[in-house]
């Protein structure tokens, strides 16, 4: 079978020579094509998320991506993408910008940019009462569920090293795992569990979200590396929205006393973007 | 893109991902094998029954598993199926490794249907008359399809049926949308983690075909090796 | 499990358009039939090639449909999905990254469903086509390929069976076809997961059975018809 190497090496090298394609100025682009595509989850209320009813994208993130649009002066298009597929999917350029629940790592710096910090949140775990776990501790060689392809299942491990760990695809998968007692927990940002925590509805009385967080993050929009001008333009977007009040009534209307999330201050503002 | 690094996914804790993924895989693929064939077998003789009722549930039983996709199964008998179970069943699933459990579930029945049907093909390709010579010397039914249709047909059924457990090893990769740990899973962790995805990628197709090309020469030995008498 | 489909049917049948892109069954039928019709072209000539005379030609292919056939499609989804635009150059989504994926993959099939027909024609038809003063190509054209053809035809059928259900992993890269979205279903509501998944399991059902009846209609026709054909 002496075939297999050399067309597995041909296709390969033939991948990586074709990835030298020019850097051209990705700002100049969009405005040529008139809009601005953004990634988005699609399926991570309220920061972004389809109302199956009405049948379209809308969230935080999504009304973020409108405003850096209308300041690039070109139209907002959200497309959806798996939590996986975030990076891969930027860096080439399938997608402008991410506005994806991308939390700014160390890590993650040396493959993209990020712009200002547009939410700080951390993760938490969300437990079943009757399971009796009242401390992250206590998930020692116990079973959690998340979703997979982000950082909810390195910062779990680094928290609880014996814990077991089940991915799938989406985290509102996860989290029927977890309501079906497949699991004792279901690691997530805390915006969206929060979120799904208000969705239980009269079955809140049988979970509770734990109180210690497992990891503090900075949520920020991804940017493609090396493009100046579209990160100096993003993030003069987003500090024009925080000194015009937008910011905050962004925040109040998807994550205020009014939503399920019920936070009643913001203890962010989206000025830095340090982590 | 960073040149192609082959270490930077080979290090002590991806490699034992991997290669745990891997382990799982074939675990997977013998267990369903072995479940799967008994399956088929009982699945096969139905269809070829003089009772119509067997016919009929044999029937029901094939086309109802082979016109839905494997995904679907699968998503099934993880979400859907430990529902319908008695609380104390579903407790002990959920402590045993439902994910595997599962998986293996699906992938048996799924696997269980394409081999009754290549089973059937075989055994009707062996000529009638041996069945009505076997019936006339007194032989019973079963008896007749157990000592002599079934060992003929055994020749005309092996190559299909190990391109259906061809078929198995790969299919054992959609299991990882309900969260078992094989060896796709632990690729897409692998690339995750790594930021590397044509290296983790080449590996796991590599592992792949490394088991699918035993499997391809297996069938090709047998077809030397036993061709098919015609009468 | 009724009034799911009531609620639901229109999402389940176009996914989010027109509001978003196409989804739903429509997609699933949209995706399968492009495959198929753009895989049938792909597959001839790799069939082609694997029965040619000349080396060159036949071993690379033969590997390559060897390497191909050994590998998991979920493999070759993501092997598109993940470097397809860095080949091409241009920014593909996922349906076009899954019709990729599905073409290439399907092609390699009917290659082999294309090679064992036209070796089930008798050697005896190319030779009286060449000894009658037709070049290969003439002889495949006008001779061989239309009789296989109909050799071919109940698999081919059976091929767009397998296809359909293999756009259901286009669920994997986030592919709104019908079992993603009845997944996205069973999420909002929770607690009808047995209803929603039937729901699913019974479109592809009616959806494939049908298709697969055809095929064994169209076989048993021809097995009829191929009865009184002289064997030469």
């Amino acid at each position: 079978m002496k075939a297999i190497a050399p067309v597995t090496l041909a296709a390969v090298l033939t991948g990586l020579l074709s990835m030298h394609a020019a850097v051209a100025d990705q700002l100049a682009d969009i405005r040529k094509k008139g809009e601005l595509v953004c990634g988005v989850l699609g399926t991570d209320e309220p920061m972004s998320f389809i109302d199956a009813r009405t049948r379209t994208l809308i969230g935080y993130e999504v009304d973020l991506c409108e405003a850096v649009a209308k300041k690039i002066g070109v139209s907002a298009k959200p497309r959806q993408l798996a939590v996986a597929a975030r990076i891969p999917e930027l860096q080439q350029g399938r997608v402008d910008i991410l506005a994806a629940t991308l939390t700014h790592t160390k890590e993650r710096e040396a493959v993209v940019d990020f712009s200002l910090n547009t939410f700080v949140t951390g993760q938490r775990v969300m437990v079943r009462k009757d399971s009796g776990i009242t401390k992250v501790a206590q998930l020692a060689g116990k079973k959690v569920v998340t979703v997979k392809g982000g950082t909810q299942e390195p910062n779990m491990r680094k928290a609880v090293p014996t814990v077991e760990v089940v991915t799938f695809e989406t985290a509102p998968q996860a989290f029927v795992a977890l309501q079906q007692r497949k699991a004792i927990g279901f690691v997530n940002d805390e915006v969206s569990l929060l979120d799904a925590f208000g969705k239980l509805g009269p079955a809140q009385k049988d979970y509770v979200v734990l109180t210690e967080s497992i990891s503090v993050e900075a949520i920020a929009l991804g940017l493609r590396k090396n493009e100046p001008a579209l990160k100096t333009l993003v993030n003069d977007a987003l500090r024009e929205l925080e000194t015009s009040g937008q910011a905050e009534q962004l925040f109040f209307k998807w994550f205020g006393p009014s939503s399920r999330l019920k936070y009643q201050t913001r203890n962010f503002k989206i000025d830095s973007d340090r982590i | 893109m960073p040149h192609f690094d082959l270490a930077a996914v080979l290090t002590d804790e991806f490699r034992g991902w991997l290669i745990s993924g891997f382990l799982l895989s074939l675990e997977l693929t013998l267990i369903v094998w072995l479940l799967a064939l008994p399956l088929a077998t009982f699945t096969a003789l139905c269809r070829l029954s003089s009772l119509a009722p067997a016919r009929w549930v044999g029937f029901a039983l094939v086309e109802g598993i082979r016109n839905i996709p494997l995904l679907v199964h699968l998503l099934f008998w993880y979400f859907a199926v430990p529902e319908l179970l008695p609380e104390s069943i579903r407790a002990w699933l959920y402590e045993h490794n439902a994910e595997f459990i599962c998986a293996a579930g699906g992938l048996t029945l799924y696997t269980a249907a394409f081999m009754a049907e290549d089973i059937r093909s075989g055994i009707r390709a062996v000529p009638i008359t041996q069945l009505e010579a076997a019936r006339a010397l007194g032989f019973g039914f079963l008896a007749s399809m157990r000592r002599i249709v079934l060992p003929q047909a055994v020749r005309i059924i092996v190559p299909p049926l190990i391109s259906q457990s061809l078929n198995l090893w790969k299919n054992t990769s959609v299991a990882t949308v309900i969260g078992t740990a094989e060896l796709m899973y632990q690729a897409q962790r692998v690339e995750t983690a790594s930021f590397r995805g044509v290296e983790t990628f080449t590996l796991t197709t590599l592992a792949y075909l490394s088991v699918s090309l035993i499997i391809t020469a297996l069938a090709v030995w047998f077809q030397r090796r036993y061709p098919v008498r015609t009468a | 499990m009724i009034d799911i489909i009531d609620t639901y049917w229109l999402y389940f049948l176009v996914g989010q358009y027109p509001d978003g892109p196409l989804g739903g069954l429509v997609l699933t039928i949209l995706l399968g039939f492009s495959a198929l019709v753009l895989a049938l072209p792909f597959g001839v000539l790799l069939g082609l090639a694997r029965v040619s005379e000349r080396r060159w030609l036949r071993w690379p292919v033969t590997a390559l449909v060897y390497i191909v056939r050994g590998t998991p499609l979920l493999m070759v989804i993501f092997w598109a999905y993940f470097f397809l635009p860095s080949v091409t150059g241009h920014k593909t989504e996922q349906f076009s990254t899954m019709l990729t994926a599905l073409v290439f993959f399907n092609g390699m099939y009917i290659a082999e469903i294309v090679r064992a027909g036209i070796q089930g024609i008798a050697r005896g038809q190319m030779e009286c086509a060449r000894s009658l003063g037709l070049s290969y190509v003439q002889a495949m054209r006008y001779v061989i390929l239309p009789q296989a053809a109909r050799n071919m035809l109940p698999s081919l059928v059976n091929q767009f069976v397998t296809t359909l259900k293999e756009t259901s992993l286009g669920y994997i890269i986030g592919l709104a076809e019908v079992s993603f979205i009845a997944n996205q279903i069973n999420i909002q509501l929770l607690t009808r997961p047995v209803a929603v998944f039937s729901t699913l399991a019974l479109v592809y059902f009616v959806l494939c059975f049908g298709l697969s009846r055809l095929a064994y209609y169209l076989e048993v026709r021809h097995s009829r018809t191929a009865a009184g054909t002289a064997r030469s």
